[in-house]
């Protein structure tokens, strides 16, 4: 009995720490996410402007008036449309890649490294340097194509193509991130699986999908999650692309983000632009749990 | 000795009051000042820094700081720091975007000598000190420097093409572009007649558009007799505008979306006119000095004029030392800086007093931006909070419009663009209960 109690109290004691312990990362994870999203939630139900202190609650006025609101249906779109298209992209791409080299040699590394430079070369400067290859008079694209006899592109000037060209510059972005954690989960497959199915006669695409895809399904997860959640904030590259200078060669591209950021910091109609947010919020949280019931459901 | 007493005490009460008083103005004249000055035209840093050196030398306790970045990452700055009070104590702006904060309270207004400095007749153009009204009829900032329009034009191209001079009229500006435009032997445009502003962010195609709007008797939002607004260009000098675009574009092929434009496309020699602010002179100069080209004033149409955008000086409510703040906009506002100025940077001064002579002799090119003639107005930016929007969002629809070829010979469609457009316009004007119905 006087055990028993000892050792209840020393579970106490550990469990007390533990959440001691996880006090000041709740605090700060409650201060710098939960709150501004709490409020963010409050902020759409009002006409809260960035320049004033008063604000009167409106219901779901802004709402409302997003349904009616040509330049946001425009973005939602432009979003849905980027999101789905570098999403499977470079997590196609970033498997293929990760399985031609899964094979260790001496030039791994330098190739795994090659495929990284751009996951962590700054979006702002790769935007630039895209820019310039995309620039119809004198980009290296259009100068390629025209030793087949195509005729300029103005690849940022129209909208449809600009959508695009901003999907090629994001997958080139973020495959080398993607092959890298399907990389470490092909190498830590255990290699008895694979030798049991040659046993049983699988090669090839049967190998492929009857051992790696199912044992890579919660690394594929991961991966289609960040993906997609990166994708839907997408704004750097399509601000300094086509947008972010007067004069810029480029169109603007709307997405979510962009006109987020146009309504809250250039018209300073916060309670309007948090109505957006609290959408965007929505979708990507729909998304997520759409594509954890699709993995769960499977496994 | 009771005389003597009396002296002493005077004696002591005069040394007493001046070594005090001395002690109080030497204490003044030591304590440091630091002056934070933001501006949102990166070229125009050195002047700053230039005339602050100038200031300190003059105030050695006086300490100015300067920190320009490109407009619209400057824009979004304000919006972020003056609400927080944490913007500089001397703010550069044109008085359209700062009216937002004007309106919420957030900028103070000038103070009397000031206003007094800047109402004085003949001093800086009625329609930007004008401007300078908020909607509570107060003076805020103080005029600093304009962008006024000229034409640009490519003396050599002009005479290749046998062409006299500048246009002078929106159909000869419409004729020569034509027999500017220039293809190679695929029939790409390699050098437009006009290069007309057909993209980028921000709402700088609306002021473009507004540019040639006016000449054809247009405004984007004009104001009814009992001080409200309505969109102004859903009506024929709106299409008469939109189809120049139109044209130009899709018909007489005169530009074209993929090659360069604005002040690069002219020094590069691969357009033959634009229409441009006068720091256009001070950065060919810098990339392009065997250019040769001249100005001319905006061409006339039903009515003539140019669109002048003022920029100003504010100073923050934040601001420790406001006197000092002041004196240094004022410093800034001397002959010789803006002088300096124009030599440096090619921006005009707002003074219309201020004696330029050896500038302009330097440079007689900028004469065409302070062109005056009794028939040639100058306008500028109404002093409404939401013109920002309902310009930007006007521009967003202009640059799709520009890439629609279907508006070819389409009065129908070009209509219901300006039809559409005119709609957003005073839906925002709703919005702000500022419409007039």
């Amino acid at each position: 009995m006087r055990q028993g109690v000892s050792k209840w109290s020393l579970e106490r004691k550990r469990r007390t720490f533990c959440y001691l312990s996880l006090l000041p990362v709740f605090g700060i994870f409650t201060i710098i996410r939960i709150i501004p999203i709490a409020r963010t939630f409050i902020l759409s139900l009002t006409d809260a402007s960035l320049i004033s202190l008063k604000s009167n609650f409106i219901g779901f006025e802004n709402y409302k008036n997003l349904i009616t609101d040509d330049l946001f249906h425009q973005a939602l779109v432009n979003t849905t449309l980027f999101a789905f298209s570098t999403v499977c992209l470079s997590v196609v791409l970033g498997l293929l890649l990760s399985l031609l080299m899964k094979r260790k040699t001496t030039l791994s590394p330098l190739y795994e490294t090659i495929y990284f430079l751009p996951v962590i070369t700054p979006m702002v400067p790769v935007a630039i340097i895209w820019k310039w290859i995309y620039d119809p008079s004198y980009g290296l694209i259009n100068y390629m194509l025209s030793w087949f006899g195509v005729k300029p592109i103005g690849w940022l000037v129209y909208p449809n193509i600009a959508l695009w060209a901003i999907v090629i510059l994001s997958v080139w972005k973020v495959v080398g991130y993607n092959m890298m954690i399907f990389l470490v989960g092909l190498r830590n497959i255990p290699s008895m699986y694979y030798e049991a199915a040659l046993i049983d006669g699988a090669i090839g695409a049967n190998l492929f999908r009857y051992i790696t895809l199912p044992l890579l399904k919660p690394i594929l997860l991961f991966i289609t999650v960040v993906t997609t959640i990166n994708s839907y904030n997408v704004f750097t590259q399509v601000y300094v692309m086509t947008t972010g200078l007067q004069g810029a060669p480029g169109n603007t591209v709307r997405v979510l983000v962009y006109d987020i950021w146009e309504n809250a910091f250039r018209y300073s109609r916060m309670g309007y632009a948090s109505a957006e947010a609290v959408i965007l919020f929505s979708i990507i949280l729909l998304l997520t749990l759409v594509q954890f019931k699709i993995v769960k459901s499977e496994s | 000795m009771k005389k003597a007493f009396l002296v002493l005490s005077v004696i002591v009460l005069v040394v007493c009051t001046i070594s005090a008083g001395g002690k109080t103005e030497k204490s003044q004249a030591a304590q440091p000042i630091t002056l934070s000055l933001w501006g949102g035209w990166p070229e125009i840093q050195p002047v700053y820094e230039k005339v602050a050196a100038d200031y300190t030398k003059l105030h050695p306790n006086v300490t100015i700081k300067i920190l320009t970045h490109p407009l619209r990452e400057f824009e979004q700055k304000l919006s972020a720091t003056i609400p927080a009070d944490q913007a500089s104590d001397i703010i550069e702006a044109s008085p359209y975007p700062v009216q937002k904060f004007i309106a919420a309270g957030l900028l103070p207004p000038a103070p009397p000598k000031i206003v007094e400095y800047m109402t004085k007749a003949g001093r800086f153009p009625e329609a930007l000190v004008e401007a300078n009204k908020g909607e509570d009829g107060k003076y805020y900032g103080l005029n600093y420097f304009q962008g006024r329009h000229a034409i640009f034009w490519n003396t050599d191209m002009f005479k290749e093409a046998g062409l006299p001079g500048a246009p002078k009229t929106m159909d000869e500006l419409i004729s020569y572009a034509q027999k500017l435009a220039k293809r190679d032997a695929q029939g790409n445009l390699i050098r437009s007649g006009l290069s007309l502003r057909l993209s980028g962010g921000g709402s700088g195609v609306g002021e473009k558009f507004w540019m040639y709007l006016y000449p054809f008797g247009g405004s984007i939002i004009e104001q009814a007799p009992n001080g409200k607004w309505k969109a102004g260009y859903n009506n024929e000098a709106g299409f008469n505008t939109l189809k120049m675009y139109i044209d130009m574009v899709w018909k007489f092929k005169t530009d074209d979306h993929k090659i360069k434009h604005d002040a690069e496309a002219f020094q590069l020699q691969q357009t033959a006119m634009f229409a441009r602010e006068s720091w256009v002179i001070g950065d060919t100069k810098k990339k392009a000095p065997a250019l040769n080209y001249d100005t001319a004033p905006m061409p006339r149409g039903t009515r003539w004029g140019d669109l002048s955008t003022g920029v100003n000086l504010y100073v923050s409510r934040s601001c420790k030392n406001p006197d000092t703040a002041w004196d240094f906009i004022l410093f800034l506002n001397s002959d010789e800086n803006l002088r300096y100025l124009l030599d440096t940077t090619g921006w005009l001064p707002q003074r219309m007093d201020a004696d330029l002579k050896a500038s302009l002799d330097k440079e007689p090119r900028y004469k065409a931006f302070l062109f005056s003639h009794p028939d040639y107005k100058i306008f500028t930016y109404p002093t409404l909070p939401e013109y920002d929007e309902i310009l930007t969002k006007f521009a967003e629809r202009m640059v799709k419009a520009f890439l629609d070829s279907s508006l070819v010979d389409n009065p129908d469609g070009i209509r219901k663009v300006l039809a559409d457009a005119a709609a957003e316009t005073n839906a925002i004007l709703k919005r702000a209960g500022k419409l007039a119905e």
